[in-house]
């Protein structure tokens, strides 16, 4: 990733990202043998009985789940999560939560795409000491700084309480990792487009405006997509700057495991919910995370 | 800050803007000079960048800067911070055996997070890059626990591993095997590789799909033509697959270095650093020795300490492993390595 | 209903609490970070008050509302804001408030040493001169919130710790009197096993519930002059600290607690010390006065333990220097930050009232300290445990509030390490002195 040749660079690369282009090609190799499957069987297993263990125990009864942690429901159960879905609760910590995850989620797609574009493209003094600054800002955990974080929050910015308090602070966290999985998504363009682009009188914005933007759509829903489900699960800082009806689904599944402590099947069915839709925004965008992580890997 | 200027910040705003302008323009126009000073690009830069740069300084490097400040003081978490003790909150941290375990428990779950995450990561991978049926939902499934929030997952997982009730200790029982007495998390011995354990699960997704993104860069023809030289699939996997992987097994490793380094969550709802600190990273150093002592002065300078220690390992990972990315790996990357045979990349 | 539950976990150990946390939890109203603080002053024409507290559930959040309604009809032009909010989120916020300077005018206090912080950090406002009336009706009970003579709070509950346990298991294993002395206890352990019922829960996740072993066996080997010199002077160079080490390392050794007491959390879950307790799973749990409450909310019906309920005092030691009977407890008390209105005052006077303590007691939220509401306390566990309160030459702050947060936090990592067979008695008062001598 050094800067040292830009000559070189010039030079055609393996033309783009090339998901697009290469998954019609793909092909097996070899026939899949019985064991694959078990194979698989094995990773789903383990990958979900957690999940599982959640989803249906909020089918169960509390009697049920004390008799036998590991049981079926016997009978099923709807009303745990009945319960949750006609409470206002729910439905006021997922507005919050939306809200707060798509504010973040915006600012870290606009704010990192700006910011990759002149580190994957511009040949200037400084590109790669600029670069290290948000390769640095990776080596920050949130939890080091979250009580000055607070405190600026609140008392400078006055933003105690409010979506936006939580939102900037969250996409200024994600933006080093975004802008890292960027950057040689859009270096992986090719050159020839730019070129191309620039004879046709297109100046630099312009071609970031009209080409880049639309061909880095992968790399950018991939980024959207980690900062939204990072967003979403986020708990520390809510918990500090949230009160009353502003706080967010997590902070509502704390209250609501302390609030119902006894109700374990309660506790389940809310716990599921609220990983709900955190799992849709992932399943909608997954076909193309792998083509997006694909432009950060090939570096 | 933003006022008129239509460039907050920009150092730029001196130079006459016309011939600057111009400038800019005859160098872009001829595909960017090194050396002369290009206002124009400045301009751009700076205006693509600042949002960005703008954000991180205001809820990152501020926030930071407060706590590199509070290092040097005997501070309570209120009152004025006028207890000025030099380095003495650096020395009680690095002369703390709590501490110094959780450094060891840092840099154990680094090593071993790759240890296991890579090489499962690559079976994995590879399962899913055949043409298996159910390839879509078996790569969203795998991807699932990444997608959760660790409190919830964590709030889960304490459940499967209570000790007796849980299900995970009557499964064993039901086929005879032994679990250990005081539980899985509750035993210091075991402690540590339980939580390893749940880690993984957590995020061998992100391995899995990095791979998986990265395998898709490898182009066919490759594995296609070493098969039909009579390869068996494991010798073409490792000699053509896994080598063209290394930048993408690289970048996975470091990323997963740095988080295994920043470690809380998950560790805090597990155990909490316990049992008799058996778990203890530096993160919930920090964050046991601030929130439920108030000594943020003795915090602060932990935090500093774990920002220099991921500095120090980044830089080296950087120096000595990511510098391949460099130099080996890029001339595969020009075309001319597809069309050669395998022992050219393998070599 | 639990107003006083112990946790000197703060910020993150609600991370933690996500699991099934301990207290209850209702939707507070807008948690107001103190904005009245900068209109208060001295009781111009309109004055609003923030008020923090943790009853946030059902009948005691109804009754504290109706407590400030009333004080608002009776006091036109206060208003008081009430933000009811779970325990541990409390804590947690009430750090950050303090950190950025915007404190509620009248929160929850603890009390010791984490209140002599506060103290000098010029927080809590002096109140000595305005509530007089007030120290008189509850006497020495307010000690723990004095510095230097000079009153910054008023404790609403103070509480007593002692065993919890089943009677039910007790009767079971043909035990027929509770344990007064080490021996019996120690027969009684025996006899408990000899059923295949584990005897104690203690959630030694959450550190202090097993430090609390530790303070008794101190409270129990060290005189009161000990002790109280020690806190003056924070040197442990009595020989008493250690002793009482010695007497928690052969509990350990006899091996007691619940499987996987390392990392049991005090009082979150059907799987925490007080979740054990109450689904009948163990035979007892060192515990303070919410331990009932606790109960109660960690069973279905309801009910905790029910009829089954139990409760004796932590046996008396062979031989030790403390004063029969003492007792080891802490409390909750009303303080207001240093620039709340004088109104806010009158409101924490008014909630130490006869009427709102009575109506306190009734509801069962903890022991008052009026003296006037202590015929009011309808639980008869509870009520037993206040007459062992009023009886005790003295009640001893958990030590952990008594030295602070930092000499506390240390001393109670080094119990946890010896329930886990890693520190000797003579290790947690080294450490305790490490945190100590910084302290100085």
């Amino acid at each position: 990733m050094s800067a040292a040749a830009p000559t070189r660079d010039l030079t055609p690369r393996r033309p783009a990202p090339d998901a697009a282009e290469a998954t019609p090609r793909r092909r097996a190799i070899g026939r899949p043998s019985p064991w694959v499957y078990v194979l698989a069987a094995i990773v789903v297993f383990f990958t979900l009985l957690p999940v599982l263990v959640g989803v249906i125990g909020g089918f169960r009864t509390n009697a049920q789940l004390a008799e036998n942690p590991a049981g079926w429901p016997d009978p099923w159960v709807f009303d745990n999560y009945l319960n949750v879905l006609q409470g206002s609760q729910f439905w006021r910590y997922t507005l919050n939560s939306v809200a707060i995850a798509t504010m973040s989620t915006v600012l870290v797609v606009v704010c990192g795409i700006m910011a990759a574009y002149p580190l994957a493209r511009y040949q200037f003094r400084g590109r790669e000491g600029l670069f290290t600054i948000f390769v640095m800002g990776l080596l920050f955990p949130a939890t080091v700084a979250v009580i000055p974080l607070f405190i600026i929050t609140t008392r400078e910015l006055h933003l105690g309480n409010t979506w936006a308090g939580i939102a900037l602070p969250q996409a200024a966290f994600a933006l080093p990792l975004t802008v890292v999985i960027l950057r040689p998504f859009l270096q992986a363009i090719p050159k020839e487009l730019e070129e191309a682009a620039m004879l046709d009188g297109t100046g630099r914005i312009g071609f970031f405006w009209r080409i880049l933007l639309p061909l880095s759509r992968p790399g950018m829903v991939t980024v959207g997509v980690l900062a939204f489900v990072g967003s979403w699960n986020a708990y520390l800082l809510p918990l500090l700057l949230l009160q009353g009806d502003m706080r967010t689904l997590p902070l509502g599944v704390a209250d609501f495991s302390s609030e119902h402590a006894s109700d374990t099947a309660g506790v389940f069915a809310f716990t599921t919910l609220s990983m709900i839709p955190a799992l849709i925004f992932f399943l909608t965008a997954q076909k193309q995370i792998v083509g997006g992580l694909q432009g950060a890997v090939k570096g | 800050m933003t006022t008129a200027d239509s460039a907050p910040g920009a150092p730029s705003a001196q130079v006459p803007p016309l011939e600057a302008a111009l400038n800019a323009r005859a160098a872009s126009r001829r595909g960017r000079r090194r050396g002369g000073v290009d206002v124009r690009t400045a301009l751009e830069v700076t205006l693509f960048v600042a949002p960005a740069l703008v954000l991180m300084a205001v809820f990152i490097v501020w926030p930071v800067l407060r706590a590199v400040q509070w290092s040097f003081f005997r501070w309570k978490g209120y009152g004025p911070l006028e207890d000025f003790v030099g380095l003495r909150n650096y020395v009680s941290v690095l002369t703390s055996e709590v501490f110094q375990g959780a450094v060891l428990h840092n840099l154990i779950i680094v090593v071993a997070s790759i240890a296991i995450q890579l090489p499962l990561g690559l079976l994995i991978a590879l399962l899913l890059n055949r043409r298996i049926r159910g390839r879509a939902a078996l790569r969203t499934i795998i991807f699932v626990p990444y997608v959760l929030a660790e409190v919830i997952a964590g709030v889960v997982w304490v459940q499967l591993l209570q000790p007796q009730y849980g299900i995970i200790d009557q499964w064993l029982g039901a086929l005879g095997l032994p679990s250990p007495e005081q539980g899985w998390l509750g035993t210091p011995d075991l402690a540590l590789s339980t939580v390893i354990v749940v880690l993984s699960w957590k995020y061998l997704g992100m391995a899995v799909i990095l791979l998986l993104a990265g395998m898709q860069g490898v182009p066919d023809e490759l594995s296609e033509a070493a098969q039909i030289d009579g390869a068996s699939y494991w010798r073409t996997q490792w000699h053509i697959t896994f080598p063209l992987l290394g930048p993408t097994m690289r970048t996975w490793a470091f990323l997963s270095m740095i988080g295994s380094l920043q470690l809380f969550d998950m560790v805090w709802i597990l155990t909490k650093g316990g049992p008799a600190n058996a778990t203890t990273t530096m993160a919930t150093f920090l964050l046991t020795e601030g929130q439920r002592r108030s000594n943020y002065g003795i915090a602060s300078a932990a935090s500093v300490v774990l920002f220099v220690v991921a500095l120090v390992l980044a830089l080296l990972y950087q120096r000595f492993i990511l510098s391949r990315d460099n130099t080996v790996d890029r001339p595969a990357k020009t075309p001319r390595p597809r069309r050669s045979t395998p022992k050219a990349v393998t070599a | 209903m639990r107003t006083s539950l112990r946790g000197t976990t703060a910020a993150l150990a609600t991370l933690a609490v996500l699991s099934l946390a301990a207290c209850g939890s209702g939707d507070s109203g807008d948690g107001g970070s103190g904005d009245a603080t900068g209109d208060g002053g001295s009781g111009g024409d309109a004055v609003t008050i923030t008020w923090w507290h943790n009853s946030n559930t059902g009948e005691g959040k109804d009754y504290y509302d109706q407590v400030a309604k009333d004080f608002e009809d009776a006091n036109p032009g206060v208003t008081i804001e009430v933000s009811a909010m779970q325990h541990e989120d409390m804590g947690t916020k009430l750090d950050a408030a303090m950190q950025s300077g915007d404190m509620p005018d009248i929160f929850m206090e603890r009390g010791g040493g984490e209140l002599r912080d506060k103290v000098d950090a010029g927080l809590v406002k002096d109140i000595t001169d305005q509530v007089g009336d007030q120290l008189d009706v509850i006497g020495g009970q307010a000690a723990g919130w004095q510095v230097d003579g000079q009153t910054y709070a008023l404790p609403f509950s103070l509480g007593v710790v002692g065993f919890w346990y089943n009677k039910d298991l007790f009767e079971q294993a043909g035990i027929t009197d509770t344990p007064t002395t080490w021996d019996e206890f120690y027969d009684v352990l025996d006899k408990l096993e000899a059923a295949g019922i584990t005897p104690i829960s203690v959630g030694a996740g959450d550190k202090w519930p097993a430090a609390h072993y530790w303070y008794y066996f101190a409270l129990r080997q060290c005189s009161e002059d000990t002790i109280k010199d020690t806190v003056a002077s924070l040197e442990f160079t009595d020989e008493c600290w250690v002793r009482a080490g010695e007497d928690l390392e052969q509990l350990v050794a006899a091996e007691p607690f619940n499987p996987g007491f390392l990392t049991t959390a005090a009082q979150s879950g059907a799987t925490s010390a007080s979740g054990l307790l109450a689904t009948g799973k163990v035979a007892m749990e060192l515990a303070g006065h919410w331990e009932p409450g606790v109960m109660q909310g960690l069973t279905e019906d309801g009910q905790g333990l029910g009829e089954a309920t139990g409760w004796f005092a932590f046996p008396e030691v062979d031989g030790g220097d403390g004063a029969e009977g003492a007792a080891l407890g802490g409390g909750d008390a009303w303080a207001a930050s240093a620039d709340a209105p004088d109104e806010a005052v009158e409101f924490i006077k008014y909630l130490l009232s006869d009427e709102v303590q009575q109506g306190f007691a009734e509801l069962d939220m903890g022991l008052p300290t009026n003296p006037a509401a202590r015929d009011s306390v309808s639980d008869p566990a509870l009520a037993q445990l206040l007459e062992v309160r009023d009886s005790a030459p003295f009640v001893q702050l958990y030590f952990d509030t008594e030295f602070g947060q930092s000499i506390g936090g240390a001393m109670n990592d080094a119990i946890a390490l010896l329930f886990a067979g890693q520190a000797t008695p003579q290790d947690i008062v080294d450490q305790t002195q490490a945190a100590a001598d910084a302290e100085k």
